[in-house]
């Protein structure tokens, strides 16, 4: 029986493993690899150094952009948390029969497709666009607001429409395992509305804000095609910098060092915010058993 | 304050629609103009848009791509969603690490490391490329999808099967397969619609065959007309149309899984 249920783990797991191996942890390496090389005129040599992690670090442009993506990171998992939290505990709390419908509906504009989605976003907040003209006809503005399109505004206001949804799905598990007598028993002791929200909710919701906050900052700042389309002259980003030297400025080895750098700082940020899901998880447990 | 909550929820997931329904009403508005004041009714973009001979064939090669995508990206999220859900075993957290990867790299930083691989390797780019690339990606959404109707699935039936002298792959075969079936075509659209709206890693591996997805891509970038409002709301309609479709069949199967309790 044992030794079955052994083979069949291993039937389950083997596979996935080996191409997840094969086809994303490999060529991650590839790349590590090549960030300790160096570009000589068209050619790639394999003399290892640490010479384009130099570059990174001694780059103002380029420490810059690492900053600049993490602010964006930051900033729109905070906002995807304020304006997504309300939503979440309305799916949990208050959704009864159409809790299905309503995460159905919240996840459904995420299949719209990337470029079809800026596309629309486009057209909507466009000097002649959507936005403008209505705010026009309506005798509201006399000038076209030009800010709308091609600003950090705009990058930042489709980033959250991009990635809220990752946030609420991760606040909803939270409120879902809420227990509603924890806060009918805070509510009896004579705490009020706000002592409720903030001692008794918002700790028990932390590991759902850090889950859906570590989704949504890593999604802003791997996201290559909202800042490029919609962020006019502040469109430039890490990740596009990555691309332009695997493309027109060929400095695969110097675009490796960068893709690592960014990588080392998401994984030390995933691992802070795993960790620190752990440690309120765990003083939960205590609470619950104490 | 339950006014005010209510009326919060509802400017959210009006923020959500707000794009797609915008496009949707300009796809029938009479006039070279995306903008208001509308003028009237037409469906002339439409007609431009099916009669695109170049839009048809990369819809050919996105099914071509499509298909098998959804195929492998179904069967290996299946036995990792049922790894994870059934059973107990070393290394758990560090297999779940491995299948979240792909969703956590930056898809640029993944498409520039096979592009290495690729010109290290001297594979041509094209169909194979694609299908690996596009599978790897979903992956994770597909395991998570099945998941979630695994874990409401009763593991008393599995139990019983064993009990009453089923092998394991019996019980795979003839319990959980056909209560995880719609899991699985649930599974299989979704990876289907992101598989056919795939961008960015798509493009850093096509080769000459493109998808639509690509074609329309520097169309969409650069251009603002009602044709392409004609034809961004058809992709929509189209995608969530399978979307909506395989959530319905999620659903059945969840009622389904508490109707046998």
């Amino acid at each position: 029986m044992e030794r079955t249920r052994r083979l069949v783990i291993a039937a389950l797991t083997w596979p996935v493993a080996a191409a997840l191996l094969a086809f994303c942890v490999a060529p991650l390496l590839v790349l590590f690899a090549y960030s300790f090389f160096r570009v000589d005129f068209v050619t790639i040599v394999p003399d290892p150094s640490l010479a384009n992690y130099i570059r990174v670090a001694s780059s103002p442009t380029y420490r810059g952009l690492i900053l600049r993506a993490i602010e964006s990171g930051l900033l729109v998992a905070a906002i995807s948390a304020v304006i997504g939290y309300p939503v979440a505990f309305f799916i949990a709390k208050r959704g009864r029969n159409a809790k299905s419908a309503l995460l159905t509906l919240l996840l459904i504009p995420l299949y719209t497709g990337d470029l079809v989605r800026i596309f629309a976003w486009r057209v909507v907040l466009g000097a002649q666009g959507v936005l403008n003209s209505f705010l026009l006809w309506t005798g509201l503005i006399r000038e076209p607001v030009r800010a709308l399109l091609f600003s950090p505004f705009a990058t930042h206001v489709v980033l959250t429409y991009n990635y809220l949804p990752f946030m609420v799905m991760g606040l909803w598990l939270a409120f879902e395992a809420l227990d509603d007598r924890l806060i009918e028993a805070a509510m009896d002791l004579g705490a009020g509305a706000v002592a409720r929200f903030v001692r008794v909710v918002l700790p028990l919701t932390v590991p759902g804000l850090l889950a859906g906050g570590l989704m949504v900052f890593v999604l802003v700042v791997g996201d290559y095609l909202t800042p490029q389309l919609l962020g006019g002259s502040s469109g430039i980003t890490v990740i596009s910098a990555i691309n332009d030297l695997f493309g027109t400025a060929f400095d695969w080895p110097l675009g490796s060092a960068i893709a690592w750098t960014l990588l080392g700082l998401l994984g030390l940020m995933g691992a802070a915010a795993a960790a620190a899901m752990v440690r309120s998880a765990a003083a939960r447990a205590m609470t619950a058993g104490g | 304050m339950r006014p005010l909550l209510n009326a919060w929820v509802c400017t959210i997931y009006a923020f959500m629609y707000l794009p797609v329904a915008v496009i949707a009403l300009f796809s029938f508005n009479n006039s070279e103009m995306i903008a208001f004041p509308l003028q009237g009714a037409t469906l002339s973009w439409y007609g431009q848009v099916l009669g695109d001979a170049r839009l048809l064939g990369g819809l050919g090669m996105t099914f071509l791509i499509a298909i098998p995508t959804a195929v492998l990206a179904t069967i290996l999220g299946g036995a990792s969603a049922l790894a994870l859900t059934r059973y107990r075993f070393r290394g758990k957290a560090a297999f779940v690490a491995l299948l979240f990867l792909p969703f956590a790299v930056p898809k640029v930083i993944l498409a520039v490391s096979w592009l290495l691989v690729l010109a290290e390797l001297g594979v041509a780019k094209g169909l194979a490329t694609m299908v690996v690339a596009q599978t790897i990606v979903i992956l994770p959404f597909t395991t998570m999808v099945i998941a979630s109707v695994l874990v409401r699935l009763d593991r008393a039936l599995e139990e019983a099967a064993a009990d009453l002298g089923a092998t394991t792959l019996q019980t795979f075969a003839r319990v959980l397969l056909p209560l995880a079936r719609n899991g699985l075509i649930a599974a299989f659209f979704v990876a289907f619609v992101l598989s056919a709206s795939e961008y960015v890693v798509t493009s850093f591996v096509s080769g000459r065959n493109q998808p639509l997805s690509i074609l329309v891509a520097s169309d969409f970038r650069f251009h603002l007309s009602p044709t392409l409002d004609a034809l961004a709301t058809l992709l929509v309609v189209a995608n969530l149309a399978i979307v909506a479709a395989s959530e319905l069949i999620r659903w059945r199967a969840r009622g389904r899984a508490v109707g046998r309790t």
